[in-house]
């Protein structure tokens, strides 16, 4: 069924039953009633790509991601949805897979189809990769921390607050020798994570050794053989601080295997506050991020510029959440939460 | 009687406060239709999730609530706010985040639909830690600066009973551009254990309001008054007319109910803004202004006090059979019970007053 079998079946030209889904105001009452009845009884659906040809809007975003298993991204891409669903958007989501020509290719091939917009997350693509796109006209927003100032809006938290929040946290359960294991990618939040964890170490006038910073990949994997380097020392820490839930999975992980306990032996903390982190043992402190709530909002910002709302009296480009320290149980304090609600 | 807060024109001073009565657009209708003369939205926030349940927990005088935020997302409160307005009134939107980005985006959003004022609420009892935002003054002007400098409207600071200074935190709003402030926020509570289980009346902690906190709210909004000077709202415990009236005179320009509402039903503003119509035309009163800050003038510090060696008197009434009321109630021992009246021993009694408010028959009194 397409819109010419509707016109004939109506008898009606093929741009009234256009109007009738685009412009229903300017069609009389009559026509338009017997056009929608038709419409329903067919079951006719409009064909939404010839749409976007009409009207220049397909109602489809890209959500571009750095990797699917990484449920990190998840949480961010389940807020985008949920927004874009609301707004009747179909979301397309693209796996980078931490590979910056997968990443250009997908954005060709998202704006070949037309999409009206574009959700990058923790993105590989340069400053001026990313402003070639919106000179295209095609509405970007990024979540996560740029280096660069530009037009782009961008979705963050302050990823350096968060590890200094983490690392006084360890500070404060008497730990001394601070071990970090910080991820590759996102490269920009990794850097600024490292530097909050220094700041911490310099402020309680603990001198910041460079073994005790290993850099590993942003896996349950890379954990494990980061925690692994660490137990080789003649003098290894008591503390762990990963930056990323999935990093501190594998460091209990290579703990449980060298019989060493969380907390008692070794405190460890993780970055992310994924769900899992309240379900493994003992359940993981973490430096929270809103997740769900950082996808709901570059959404939002996206649809304010897709939808030429952005100037609703708002202007707002940028928008900073916060991030939280979530005490749990990998750290010190067994029987006290803590300040945790 | 009418007045005027952050310069909004209200026709009664008697608000609906932010929360769960107020949690869309048909509620809010509702608590115009009823009289109230503006609503306050339930707090709107980033990412609303579903409710917990149960929620709330009432004793009788008291309720703790655990009811987070509204779940409604921005989104949807457009046409809430289609539907709030749709028979004029004045609808105040309250907002709730953690940022100055996050909350000057709500700002900005409620605005553009059609709110009058924002209310920024960031002492929130409820799913915060013991760090509530309200309690940081320098943090305080970050968030309000911000949010004042998206939006045209006035933006009110809901300020929290939880803060070491609430003067500070208020004189941190005004010179972020606040237009005005309300007080106070309801207060981190547990209502009460069941001692047989073991299990608390709700499962986390959660905001106390209702009438045990009045008095609490009452010294906020005298302390606020008396250090900044900024338009005030009070809020906390408020049943009655007398309750708003005692709000006024200490410095409020108009007050906020919301427990009392939430017991009786939205009858309830009708009534108290009857009352106080009521009270207000027979002392020829038009505008809270005559006689909002009344009661400041006897609020004094203890070295202005002029100490007047007033005792204890009986009127001689006739005492109930068996009241020890008194007696048991001086510390000093200064009152002994006769036949059917007390003497009271005038170099024993120190004045201190237990036994005014003690006595069931109310006869005794402070004299010199």
């Amino acid at each position: 069924m397409n819109i010419r079998h509707i016109a004939k079946e109506a008898g009606v030209s093929v741009a009234t039953v256009s109007r009738v889904l685009n412009h229903p105001e300017s069609v009389a009452p009559a026509t338009r009633e017997k056009i929608e009845r038709i419409m329903a009884e067919t079951e006719y659906i409009p064909n939404w790509f010839a749409r976007g040809l009409n009207f220049n809007k397909t109602a489809t975003i890209g959500l571009v991601i750095p990797h699917i298993l990484n449920s990190e991204n998840m949480e961010i891409v389940k807020g985008a949805e949920d927004v874009a669903h609301q707004k009747d958007y179909t979301s397309l989501l693209c796996n980078v897979e931490n590979d910056v020509a997968k990443e250009k290719k997908y954005i060709d091939n998202l704006i070949k189809r037309r999409v009206d917009g574009i959700l990058l997350i923790s993105s590989l693509l340069s400053e001026k990769d990313v402003l070639n796109i919106m000179d295209q006209n095609i509405p970007v927003v990024h979540i996560g921390e740029v280096t660069w100032e530009n037009r782009l809006p961008v979705v963050s938290i302050d990823s350096k607050e968060g590890a200094y929040k983490a690392t006084r946290h360890l500070l404060e359960c008497e730990k001394k020798k601070i071990g970090v294991l910080y991820g590759t990618t996102p490269a920009v939040e990794n850097s600024r994570k490292v530097k909050g964890y220094e700041k911490a170490l310099k402020e309680a006038k603990i001198p910041v050794k460079d073994e005790y910073k290993i850099q590993v990949d942003d896996n349950i994997e890379g954990g494990y053989l980061g925690a692994r380097k660490f137990l080789d020392m003649s003098e290894p820490p008591d503390a762990i601080f990963a930056t990323s839930d999935l990093i501190a999975f594998g460091v209990m992980d290579a703990m449980k295997d060298n019989r060493i306990s969380v907390p008692e032996q070794i405190s460890v903390i993780g970055f992310g506050n994924i769900r899992m982190s309240n379900l493994v043992e003992p359940k993981l402190t973490t430096i929270e991020k809103p997740l769900h709530k950082m996808g709901v909002v570059g959404a939002r910002l996206l649809f304010d510029l897709i939808e030429g709302k952005e100037d609703d009296g708002s202007g707002m480009k940028n928008i900073q959440l916060q991030s939280k320290l979530k005490i749990r149980k990998s750290c010190g304090h067994k029987e006290r939460i803590g300040e945790m609600f | 009687m009418n007045t005027t807060f952050v310069g909004l024109k209200l026709k009664t001073p008697i608000i609906l406060s932010a929360g769960p009565w107020s949690r869309d657009g048909l509620s809010i209708k509702r608590a115009l239709e009823a009289g109230a003369g503006a609503v306050i939205t339930e707090s709107i926030v980033s990412d609303a999730i579903i409710d917990v349940r149960p929620r709330i927990a009432y004793n009788g005088s008291g309720a703790q609530n655990i009811r987070l935020y509204s779940d409604i997302q921005i989104e949807g409160w457009e046409r809430e706010m289609e539907i709030a307005k749709s028979a004029g009134g004045i609808v105040i939107a309250s907002i709730s985040g953690h940022t100055p980005s996050e909350l000057a985006y709500l700002a900005s959003k409620m605005e553009h639909f059609g709110a009058d004022a924002i209310e920024v609420s960031v002492s929130n009892p409820m799913g915060e830690s013991l760090e509530i935002l309200a309690s940081d003054a320098d943090q305080m002007y970050l968030i309000i600066k911000e949010v004042v400098e998206h939006v045209d409207i006035p933006v009110i600071v809901k300020l929290s009973q939880t803060a070491t200074n609430i003067a500070k935190v208020a004189k941190a709003a005004k010179k972020a551009g606040a237009a005005g402030v309300s007080a106070i926020n309801s207060i981190r509570c547990i209502l009460g254990v069941d001692i047989e289980t073991g299990e608390p009346m709700l499962p986390t902690y959660g905001g106390y309001s209702g009438a045990p906190i009045r008095p609490l709210g009452l010294a906020a909004v005298a302390t606020v008054s008396q250090t900044v000077n900024i338009p005030i709202c009070g809020i906390g415990g408020i049943e009655n007319y007398k309750n708003a009236l005692e709000y006024m005179m200490l410095g409020a320009s108009a007050v906020q109910v919301g427990t009392a509402v939430m017991i009786n039903g939205f009858e309830k503003i009708r009534e108290i803004v009857e009352d106080l119509d009521r009270w207000a035309d027979s002392k020829g009163i038009k505008s809270v202004a005559e006689i909002r800050g009344k009661a400041l003038t006897h609020l004094k510090s203890f070295d202005e006090m002029k100490v007047e060696p007033v005792i204890s008197h009986s009127n001689h009434e006739p005492c109930l059979e068996d009241c020890k009321a008194c007696v048991k109630g001086c510390i000093y021992g200064a009152i002994t019970r006769l036949e059917s009246d007390v003497e009271i021993d005038k170099n024993r009694c120190t004045g201190c007053g237990v036994c005014i408010f003690v006595c069931p028959e109310k006869k005794l009194s402070l004299r010199w």
